[in-house]
């Protein structure tokens, strides 16, 4: 493993609110460059709402407001100047549960492109089939590129929306529990496909599952109830953890 | 214990059996019941329609079907003679009105329901759902009188001042915009419940990847909810062309010569169902029934046509 300290984010004292509840509490943190960080904690932690606020999708809950400073290559991603379809495109997301739009597949990697006004058949075709080939779903697909995204599998789904983000070239891939609705065989494909994407892309991962914590991330950052408790290299933070909490939580005690 | 256990859920099975006996006997009867109305009402036109086909009509003599379908003339109530009783140019502007009215109801309905269901705020958007549905309940003669007094008269002066005398208004135009009134409301409603139910994953799935609101909702929500937008036009067809009050009142009533200019009078099926009707026998009252029963096959083919259209549409698309 390669320790960098290129900073994809630096986060300064995050808070974040639904309307008078704080959901994050003073998060500090930096995320590396080319560096898979997992983000763990029990349910209602915060973690995803965390993820949430670095591609601003929080912005589409009407009550949620930030405060504090979100450095994104040294740009404050909630200045008013600052572009929020641009910074989508620059950081790609992946849910849950697999979202294929109901298109074809082709068309599903073709959107964001298209939708930035890329028209030249040509380039989406190359751009598609390198997104699908960088996914691991090229050979499954290439013969039915014209059907639909939803007579896929869960497993294929959920490759395709991440071929879906990769076509946009993004630095940066937020994952938001990507294998919770997959099976093993479906995970373990998944997990495969993020250790070879992290070479090219930034990853930031939410997972409820230790083991692919420990099995995918080279960061890991413990939350509970809305602040980091510890923030550490993965490795460290599974054998020699600092906080109490977070060992408890770790070897199974609560969560 | 167990062995008890084992007797109340066994009790409690059987008196849960019989009653789902009974209710599905309710069931069935109230579904025989209204589904033998249908029967009975289509079987009581089918034959009235057929007498003035099969019969010489009191003395009248027999109407041609083929003359019935094809013709351009249409006499009621004024010479009784069977070859004035044909609807072929009436069969066609039924279509083109329908047609010409769904093209404006259609878009303005489906972005009306846009609108309400994405992009206004929700207390705007309560009030328009409440004007809408308060819109969709008004009696189709209401929209005739409206018609009458207001449309007809805002055609007849357009048509004077670029030096066309029309028939006091009386046109394919105040038919069609009668019409358009009448189905937005019934296409905004069932589209708008069609566009709310979109998840709302695909919704972040599109914004997620850099998407403008404005795109994710043509692209990908529009496109999401489009078996229940189709589900819209067709119950918007259905009401146009089934709908004769409010539409005898601005048509003009014409009785012969297929046109299609807008300014000119028109008849509809309906609207010659309508009219006129006096006796209760005799040809002039079973040619109703067999515009009625035209009618009921054309609705039939129309719906028919449109379903498939919508199997089709329903299967992902390619655009390249």
């Amino acid at each position: 493993m390669t320790l960098t300290n290129e900073k994809a984010f630096h986060i300064n004292q995050l808070n974040l609110y639904y309307g008078n509840k704080l959901a994050l509490d003073n998060i500090d943190i930096d995320i590396y460059q080319k560096q898979v960080t997992a983000l763990i904690g029990p349910s209602g932690c915060g973690k995803s709402t965390f993820l949430r606020t670095l591609n601003r999708m929080n912005d589409l809950i009407s009550n949620c407001h930030v405060n504090g400073k979100i450095l994104y290559n040294e740009n404050d991603i909630y200045s008013s100047d600052s572009d929020v379809i641009d910074l989508r495109r620059r950081i790609g997301m992946v849910f849950q549960k697999p979202n294929p739009f109901p298109m074809s597949i082709y068309d599903n990697v073709a959107y964001g492109l298209r939708c930035q006004g890329v028209k030249d058949k040509a380039v989406l075709q190359k751009a598609v089939k390198k997104a699908l080939v960088d996914a691991a779903l090229y050979e499954e697909v290439k013969d039915r590129l014209k059907e639909s995204a939803l007579s896929l599998s869960g497993g294929q789904q959920q490759r395709l929306c991440i071929a879906r983000a990769i076509a946009m070239s993004p630095d940066v891939i937020l994952m938001d529990e990507p294998t919770s609705a997959l099976d093993p065989i479906a995970t373990a494909k998944i997990e495969d496909l993020i250790n070879d994407l992290k070479k090219d892309y930034t990853i930031i991962i939410v997972t409820h599952n230790m083991q692919q914590a420990l099995r995918v991330s080279d960061y890991t950052a413990f939350f509970l109830l809305g602040e980091i408790v510890e923030y550490g290299l993965t490795s460290e933070l599974f054998s020699h953890p600092k906080n109490p909490k977070t060992e408890d939580y770790i070897t199974g005690r609560f969560g | 214990m167990l062995d008890n256990l084992l007797k109340i859920k066994f009790k409690n099975t059987s008196r849960g059996r019989i009653t789902d006996k009974i209710s599905k006997i309710v069931f069935m009867s109230a579904t025989i019941l209204s589904a033998s109305f249908i029967f009975v009402i289509a079987g009581i036109i089918f034959i009235r329609g057929v007498v003035p086909f099969t019969t010489d009509n009191l003395g009248v003599g027999r109407v041609s079907l083929f003359h019935f379908l094809t013709g351009d003339v249409w006499l009621i109530g004024e010479t009784f003679a069977s070859n004035l009783y044909s609807i072929g140019f009436i069969i066609l502007s039924t279509l083109f009105i329908t047609l010409l009215s769904l093209a404006i109801s259609f878009p303005v309905g489906v972005l009306t329901a846009l609108f309400i269901a994405k992009i206004a705020p929700k207390p705007i958007a309560k009030i328009l759902r409440i004007v809408i549905e308060t819109l969709a309940s008004i009696p189709s003669i209401v929209f005739g009188l409206f018609g009458a007094g207001v449309i007809l008269k805002l055609v007849y002066d357009f048509s004077s001042s670029i030096g066309y005398q029309s028939k006091g208004g009386n046109s394919i135009l105040s038919v069609v915009i009668v019409l358009a009134l009448m189905t937005i409301p019934t296409i905004t409603t069932i589209s708008e419940v069609a566009i709310r139910s979109v998840d709302p994953a695909i919704e972040q799935g599109s914004l997620a990847l850099g998407a403008s609101k404005t795109q994710t909702n043509f692209k990908v929500v529009l496109s999401s909810a489009k078996s229940g937008i189709f589900t819209a036009a067709i119950l918007g067809i259905g009401r146009s062309l089934g709908e004769a009050t409010a539409v005898s009142l601005v048509a003009g009533g014409r009785r012969s010569g297929l046109s299609f200019d807008l300014l000119d009078t028109t008849s509809t099926l309906t609207t010659i169902m309508l009219e006129g009707l006096k006796e209760t026998t005799g040809i002039d009252y079973d040619i109703r029934f067999s515009v009625g029963l035209v009618l009921m096959v054309v609705i039939l083919l129309t719906n028919l046509m449109l379903n498939a259209i919508k199997r089709r549409v329903g299967v992902v698309h390619v655009k390249e």
